[in-house]
């Protein structure tokens, strides 16, 4: 993490865990494509998708894809997502977004939500499989895997399918307060 | 000055309508404009603040705080501003679906034990609070919250007399499907006591669903899990695991079955185990799970003994596809009873279930209706006020499945065809209805002409279980017992036959086939078996007593001497083994021996009715007559 680029003047104030103002997408340069997923330490959907998630980076970290795992609730400190990533076995880099502007950004409303970037491009957003339908209405198991859909497209180089979805979880709103 | 408000709100409300009307549909934004005044005036009130301290506190205590507190059954806790303000949106959502509080029945069934609704209203207040910024509003009007001190103590019920949890946590995989496990936990009295309630409490509330509880008083679901070496066994919940003397014990979050009179308790014997089978979500990260059950005794055996009947069918078999498959079933009603409680139970497919009753008057009642029904809810549903169904009532449920693709809960994708069985994967269609009778006889008039109609469900349903799963030994050991229950033996010899086969030697299935081949009469192929159990463990009591009676039963009386003396010698303060042998003597024709022998036995002091049997044994016997 000490690779980051420390900006003065950034358009987004995203923080690292040592509370230092980053800019993801110039940390991320070089990659074929930066997903950010957006989670929370204390949502239940959330923490329920971390093998999901952890089975994604597996399949695409090798192949150029730059990960970040976001904290837009400013209630979660640096510490306590250290305890979160550390129990639920995240590998990827985590970011704070305190401020919701990364989420914003991504078109992001709830945990869990992924976006992928192409370079400084939105080319997805919304949710990780289609397990969950609804809150209190799933599926038990998924039937579609939109993001690692939306990877493999990606990565060949090809127009992703279904660009925007509908995630379900807890809401990025409340966060906000 | 009023007047001034009043416009002022008329404002608020006519701007906010435009500015809905306008995302939505510009035509009915004119229509909002328009609004007459004396539907403005209707509106008005609703924009008073909603605060958290004023409104919505008092909605959480009295709703949703007896799971959503620390260590409750809720996966987080609402008993402060932040904890709730944090999930405003997701509350307002979650309670304007009536996902939460959970309650899946017609809200116009019952009135039930732990139905707390919200009303239109309330949810329009959370909607309200949420969207307005979720205020905290002034502390100071904060309700006292009784119900803080309650919901961290633990038990809801109050202290219990017997607390027992698993002896070592179960280690619950990180993700993957819901899993399904059954612990077995013993129960340790060393004497009868009577059970007036049980609080199971999850343990781990991030990942514990809901547990079904049975009673075991054999030493069968022991047996399988001790033959599984993690915590707990999968597979099914066997025939012996059943409810107490028609005691509903099953736990989903937020209900906890209120303590029972006490004489309306259910006896617990020495050597009983709990059964739970637990259904757990992974949570994200690997959990360890040790649930804990609370025992509430009674001082008096109970008085009153309810009757458990259950409707539906073991039959199903939904085509892949299928959308709407009907299962229906009905009883009549042989006395009069007073219905307590009801359980529809399905599994993932179900999508409407319905309960009926039809009186002979021709008026029909409904008892339960579940219009979307989810597999993750199922709630033991008590009537608050038990009422009476008179004889002739016609019991009747009607459960409707969904097997196509458009059932979001269909555990197959594509659909599968599905048929009946226990596994969460097959399908089940049952309507559990708890009622008490009028007085004793009638108890056994109903229970006895319910249990041929169980019974013959139960066959095809054990039939369709093996027909998928031949070489479970535990399947055909339940298989082989139903079997003897409905006078059947020669069917049950086959299976316990077969079980043995699977499992290999040992004492217990060689005494099984033995019994099973008894009462087929087949008294020398159950001679040999007996023999095999005892040889495989010589201090087996019970073979060595069947043994004895199959030597009886052929007039072999030397050898019933000897067994029956090997008995008395195993287990020298038993008097109903010192009878069995005294018998056995009286048999031979030795009837000093066999007085002697019970003499010994009154000695003891046994129990009625074995002892005034007894007494007038000694009599006959002293006058030389069997």
């Amino acid at each position: 993490m000490h690779w980051f680029t420390v900006l003065a003047f950034s358009s987004l104030t995203v923080f690292d865990l040592d509370n230092r103002a980053i800019d993801p997408f110039k940390a991320a340069a070089g990659a074929r494509a930066t997903v950010f997923l957006f989670t929370a330490t204390d949502c239940p959907i959330s923490n329920r998708y971390a093998p999901e998630v952890q089975r994604v980076y597996r399949a695409f970290a090798p192949k150029g894809v730059r990960f970040f795992l976001v904290y837009p609730n400013p209630a979660d400190t640096p510490d306590a997502i250290r305890v979160h990533a550390k129990s639920f076995g995240y590998a990827a880099d985590a970011l704070r977004d305190p401020k919701q502007e990364l989420a914003k950004l991504a078109s992001a409303t709830v945990t869990p939500e992924a976006a992928i970037f192409t370079g400084q491009r939105l080319v997805y957003h919304g949710r990780i499989d289609d397990r969950f339908v609804d809150l209190g209405l799933e599926r038990p198991a998924p039937t579609v895997h939109d993001l690692a859909d939306a990877l493999t497209a990606v990565v060949a180089g090809v127009p992703i399918a279904h660009p925007a979805t509908q995630a379900v979880g807890c809401f990025i709103a409340d966060f906000a307060r | 000055m009023k007047a001034a408000a009043f416009a002022l709100i008329s404002t608020l409300v006519v701007g906010r309508a435009v500015q809905a009307g306008r995302s939505a549909d510009p035509a009915r934004s004119a229509e909002s404009l328009a609004l007459p005044t004396t539907q403005l005036k209707d509106i008005a009130p609703a924009f008073t603040t909603v605060t958290y301290s004023k409104d919505i506190a008092p909605l959480i205590a009295d709703r949703c705080a007896m799971c959503h507190h620390e260590n409750g059954a809720a996966p987080f806790s609402l008993l402060t501003y932040s904890d709730v303000k944090r999930r405003a949106t997701q509350i307002a959502l979650v309670t304007s679906r009536r996902y939460m509080p959970p309650w899946k029945a017609d809200p116009a069934d019952g009135p039930f034990v732990g139905q707390h609704p919200l009303t239109d209203a309330e949810i329009a207040l959370f909607q309200q609070w949420a969207g307005d910024g979720a205020p905290e509003g002034d502390a100071r009007d904060l309700p006292p919250l009784p119900g803080r001190q309650r919901w961290s103590a633990g038990w809801q019920l109050g202290t219990p007399d017997l607390v027992v949890s698993l002896p070592e946590p179960y280690m619950l995989p990180a993700g993957g499907a819901d899993v399904f496990r059954i612990f077995v936990i013993p129960l340790p009295v060393n004497a009868t006591r009577f059970v007036r309630g049980l609080e199971f409490r999850p343990g781990n509330p991030k990942v514990v669903h809901h547990a079904n509880i049975r009673v075991d008083r054999t030493a069968a679901s022991r047996q399988m899990d001790d033959a599984d070496p993690a915590p707990g066994y999968s597979g099914l919940i066997l025939r012996s695991a059943d409810y107490p003397e028609g005691h509903f014990l099953a736990w989903t979050p937020g209900q906890v079955a209120p303590l029972l009179p006490n004489d309306y308790s259910w006896r617990l014997d020495p050597r009983t185990d709990l059964v739970v089978e637990i259904h757990m979500q992974p949570s994200g990260k690997a959990e360890a799970v040790q649930p804990s059950v609370g025992l509430y005794f009674s001082d008096q055996p109970p008085t009153r003994i309810p009757a458990m009947l259950r409707l539906g069918h073991q039959n199903i078999d939904i085509p892949a596809g299928e959308s709407n498959y009907v299962v229906t079933d009905s009883y009549v009603l042989p006395v009069d009873v007073e219905v307590q409680a009801v359980q529809p139970h399905a599994h993932y497919r179900a999508r409407d279930v319905r309960g009926e009753a039809r009186l002979p008057d021709g008026t029909v009642e409904e008892l339960i209706h579940v219009g979307d029904w989810d597999f993750r809810w199922q709630h033991v549903y008590r009537f608050a006020k038990p009422f009476t169904l008179p004889k002739g009532t016609t019991l009747s449920m009607r459960w409707v499945y969904d097997n196509s693709a458009a059932n979001v809960r269909n555990p197959e994708h594509p659909p599968k065809r599905a048929r009946w069985g226990q596994r969460s994967s097959d399908e089940m269609g049952d309507l559990w209805i708890q009622v008490l009778t009028k007085n004793e006889p009638d108890l056994v008039t109903l229970t006895h002409a319910f249990r041929a109609k169980v019974a013959a469900e139960d066959v095809i349903g054990y039939e369709t279980e093996l027909e998928r799963h031949p070489d479970e030994a535990g399947l055909h050991d339940d298989a082989a017992l139903l079997y003897l229950e409905v006078g059947q033996p020669d069917r049950a010899v086959a299976h316990f036959t077969r079980s043995l086969a699977l499992k290999g030697p040992s004492a217990p299935a060689f005494y099984n086939l033995g019994t099973a081949l008894t009462i087929a009469r087949r008294f020398d192929e159950a001679a040999y078996e007996y023999q095999q159990a005892i040889k495989a463990d010589p201090s087996y009591a019970k073979a060595h007593n069947n043994l004895g009676n199959v030597w009886l039963a052929q007039g072999k009386f030397e050898p019933a001497i000897q067994e029956f003396t090997a008995v008395v010698g195993l287990d020298p303060k038993s008097a109903g083994a010192l009878a069995n042998l005294a018998g056995a003597y009286a048999a031979a024709g030795a009837f000093d021996r066999a007085a002697e022998t019970v003499d010994a036995a009154l000695r003891l002091s046994p129990p009625e009715p074995l002892a005034s049997d007894l007494r007038a044994r000694a009599e006959r016997y002293r006058r030389r007559e069997r």
